[in-house]
C-alpha cells in the first residue's frame, strides 16, 4: 500500500522530519473531527429521510382530500369558478419565510409557512351559491400547501446534506487513505535516510580513527626507531637533541587531527 | 279555457320537451353509474341518453370533458326548442337564458377590469348565455366605454339601468354586481310571468311563480349565509335580496339584520319548508359548522343539497301541468342537475372516493 501512495518530495533532514511529524498529528486530529462530523450529518440525514417519507405520504392524503373538495365546489357552484378566483386574488394570503439552521457547520434553509389573516380576496366568490364550499375548499388547499412547504424544506435540506456528506466523506477517506500513509511514508523515508547517514558517519569515523591509530603506531615506531637510533648514535656519538625535537613535533600533529574530528561531529 | 289554443303555438315545443324528459336518467341508471369502476364505464352507461355527444370523447376522458359534452347536448336541445318557439313562449325561453348572460357579462367585466384579452374569455362563456352583441363587449377597453356604449345594447341593459352606474362596475366587487343583476333579473322574470296576458291566470303563472319565489328565497338565504365574515355590509346585503318570494318582506328584513346562522334560522322560521331544512341540517340549534356536503350532521346533506332537492321536486311537479312553457324551464333545471350528478359520480370514481358517491340528487 505504502508503495502506491509514494512520499512527499522533501530533503531528508531533521527539520523536515519534525514538520512531517506535526503534519501527521494534524491529519489524525482532522480525521477524527471529520469522522465525527460525517456521523452527525448522517444521523441528521437519516432523520430527514424518514421525515420526507412521512411528509410524502401525508401529502398524498391531503392532496386527495383537497382535490375532492374542489369536486364538491364544482358540484355546488355548477360551473367553473377558476377564472374569477384568479382575477380576484390580488395579495398572497399564504406566505413562506425562510430561516437558516446550523447543523455541524452546514447551513440548511428551512421554510416556514404562515397565513396573512387580513387578506381575504375572494371572500365574496360564490355569494349566490356555493360560497361555503369554496371557503372550505380554500382551507383544505391551504393545508395541502402547508404540507408542500414542509416537504420542500425537507427536500432542500436533503439535497444540501447529501452534497455535504459526500464532500466530508471524501475528505475523511482522503485523509485516511492518502495523506496519513503518505506522511508516514515520508517519515519512514526520512528516518531511514538519517539512519543511513548515521551509519556512514560512524563508518567514516571508525575508518578515520583506524587510520589514525595506524598513523600513530607508525609514528611511534618511527620515534622508537629514531630514539633507538639516537641512543645508538648517542652511544656512538653524543649529539642527540635534534632527534628529540623531531619526535615532539610529530606528537603535536596527532593532537591536531583529533581536534578536527571533534569539530566534524558537532556539525552533524 | 287557457288550454284551448295553447297547442296552436306551443304544442310542438311542449311535446318535444316531454320527450326530452323521458331521456333523463332514472334512479336505475344512477345506481348503474355508481357501480362503475372507470370513467369509460360511466361513458358506456350514459350511451343511451348521450350517445352522439360522447362518441368523440377520448378513452378515459376527464370529468370536465364529460361534463362539457353533456352541456353541449343540453345546449343543442335548448337551441332547437328556442328556434321552434314563437310568441310569448319564445319570450319565456329568452328569459331563461338571461341568467346565463349575467354570468357571461360578469366574466367579461372581470376581464375588462383586469385588462385581460377578453377574446380568450369568449370561449369560457356559457353557450346558453350567448347573444349576438356579446363579442362586441370585447371591443371595449375600459370600463366606462363598456358601460356607456356596449352594455346598453345588450338584453340586460334594463337590469343595469337604475341600480348600477359605471363607477359601480369599477368599485364594487364583481360578485355584488352579479348578484344585483340577478336580483333585477329575477324580479323582472317574476313580473313577466305574472303580468303578461298570455301567462297570467294560466298554469304557467302558478308553477313559475312558485319556482321563482323559491329561487329568490334561496338566493337571499345563501347570500346572507355566505356574507358572514366578509366585508359585505348589512345595507349592501339587503340590496341584493329579490323583492318577492315567501320571505318578502318580513323575512327579508330579518335576514338583512341577521348576524349569525341562528339569526337566519329565525328569519326563515315563518316558512315551514325552510324551517324544516334548517332543522334537518341542525343549524337552527346553532349546532355544527355551516356544513358543506358531508360536513352537515344530517346524513351528509347540507343546506345547499336540500335546496337543490327542493328545486328538483318543484321541477318534477311542473310536469304534472299541461299547456305551459314552464316545462322547458323545469326540464332545463333537471338536466343541469343531472349533469352535476354525473360529474359528481365520475369525480368520485376518478378520485376513488366511493364512500360519498351516493351524494347526488336523483329525481325520477
Amino acid at each position: 500500500m505504502s508503495g502506491a501512495v509514494g512520499r512527499e518530495a522533501v530533503f531528508p533532514t531533521r527539520q523536515s522530519l519534525g514538520l512531517m511529524k506535526n503534519k501527521l498529528k494534524g491529519a489524525e486530529i482532522g480525521h477524527s473531527l471529520l469522522k465525527r462530523k460525517s456521523e452527525a450529518l448522517t444521523k441528521r440525514f437519516r432523520d430527514i429521510t424518514r421525515r420526507i417519507d412521512e411528509a410524502k405520504q401525508k401529502m398524498g392524503r391531503v392532496m386527495q382530500i383537497a382535490a375532492f373538495s374542489l369536486a364538491e365546489v364544482s358540484y355546488a357552484v355548477g360551473g367553473d369558478i377558476g377564472y374569477q378566483i384568479q382575477e380576484s386574488a390580488k395579495q398572497a394570503r399564504f406566505r413562506v419565510r425562510t430561516k437558516q439552521e446550523n447543523i455541524s457547520g452546514v447551513l440548511l434553509p428551512t421554510f416556514e409557512s404562515y397565513t396573512e389573516e387580513g387578506v381575504n380576496d375572494f371572500g365574496l366568490t360564490g355569494l349566490g351559491k356555493g360560497g361555503q364550499q369554496i371557503q372550505r375548499c380554500r382551507e383544505t388547499y391551504a393545508r395541502a400547501v402547508e404540507t408542500l412547504v414542509e416537504l420542500a424544506s425537507l427536500q432542500t435540506a436533503f439535497l444540501i446534506l447529501d452534497e455535504v456528506i459526500k464532500v466530508v466523506n471524501r475528505r475523511v477517506n482522503a485523509i485516511e487513505h492518502v495523506i496519513i500513509p503518505r506522511t508516514e511514508n515520508t517519515i519512514k523515508y526520512i528516518n531511514s535516510e538519517l539512519d543511513e547517514l548515521d551509519r556512514e558517519e560512524f563508518y567514516r569515523l571508525k575508518k578515520v580513527s583506524g587510520k589514525k591509530k595506524r598513523d600513530v603506531a607508525a609514528a611511534d615506531a618511527e620515534i622508537l626507531a629514531a630514539r633507538r637510533k639516537a641512543e645508538e648514535e648517542q652511544a656512538a656519538n653524543p649529539k642527540a637533541p635534534a632527534a628529540t625535537a623531531t619526535a615532539i613535533f610529530a606528537e603535536e600533529e596527532t593532537a591536531d587531527v583529533l581536534g578536527e574530528q571533534e569539530d566534524n561531529d558537532v556539525i552533524f | 279555457m287557457e288550454g284551448l289554443f295553447f297547442n296552436v303555438n306551443g304544442g310542438y315545443v311542449e311535446g318535444i320537451v316531454r320527450g326530452y324528459r323521458n331521456s333523463l336518467l332514472s334512479g336505475q341508471n344512477y345506481s348503474n353509474l355508481t357501480q362503475c369502476e372507470t370513467i369509460d364505464d360511466v361513458k358506456l352507461q350514459l350511451g343511451p341518453s348521450y350517445g352522439d355527444f360522447l362518441a368523440s370523447l377520448s378513452p378515459n376522458p376527464s370529468t370536465s370533458d364529460l361534463a362539457s359534452r353533456m352541456t353541449d347536448k343540453l345546449v343543442a336541445e335548448f337551441k332547437y326548442l328556442i328556434a321552434q318557439a314563437t310568441g310569448s313562449s319564445a319570450k319565456f325561453l329568452e328569459y331563461m337564458t338571461y341568467g346565463y348572460m349575467i354570468d357571461n357579462i360578469a366574466l367579461l367585466i372581470t376581464g375588462t377590469l383586469h385588462e385581460r384579452d377578453t377574446r380568450e374569455l369568449l370561449e369560457r362563456c356559457h353557450p346558453l348565455g350567448w347573444f349576438e352583441t356579446l363579442p362586441v363587449l370585447c371591443v371595449a377597453t375600459n370600463i366606462e366605454e363598456l358601460y356607456n356604449s356596449v352594455l346598453i345594447e345588450t338584453p340586460l341593459a334594463a337590469y343595469f339601468k337604475g341600480s348600477l352606474s359605471h363607477q359601480d362596475l369599477d368599485e364594487l366587487n364583481i360578485e355584488i354586481v352579479r348578484n344585483t343583476l340577478y336580483k333585477n333579473y329575477l324580479e323582472d322574470f317574476y313580473n313577466f310571468i305574472n303580468t303578461h296576458p298570455d301567462f297570467s291566470g294560466t298554469p304557467t303563472q302558478d308553477v313559475m311563480a312558485e319556482i321563482l319565489q323559491f329561487e329568490a328565497d334561496r338566493r337571499s338565504i345563501n347570500i346572507t349565509l355566505n356574507s358572514f365574515g366578509t366585508e359585505l355590509s348589512k345595507l349592501e346585503r339587503r340590496k341584493l335580496y329579490p323583492e318577492f318570494g315567501k320571505l318578502y318582506p318580513e323575512g327579508s328584513l330579518m335576514l338583512s339584520r341577521a348576524e349569525d346562522v341562528e339569526g337566519v334560522a329565525l328569519a326563515v322560521s315563518a316558512v315551514a319548508d325552510y324551517k324544516a331544512f334548517f332543522d334537518a341540517v341542525g343549524l337552527s340549534q346553532g349546532g355544527g359548522g355551516l356544513g358543506g356536503m358531508g360536513g352537515g350532521p344530517a346524513d351528509g346533506k347540507s343546506l345547499e343539497d336540500l335546496f337543490y332537492q327542493k328545486e328538483m321536486d318543484l321541477s318534477k311537479l311542473v310536469f304534472t301541468r299541461q299547456f305551459t312553457p314552464a316545462v322547458v324551464y323545469a326540464w332545463m333545471k333537471l338536466k343541469e342537475q343531472e349533469i352535476r350528478n354525473v360529474t359528481w359520480i365520475s369525480e368520485c370514481i376518478a378520485q376513488n372516493q366511493k364512500e360519498r358517491i351516493g351524494n347526488f340528487i336523483s329525481v325520477f
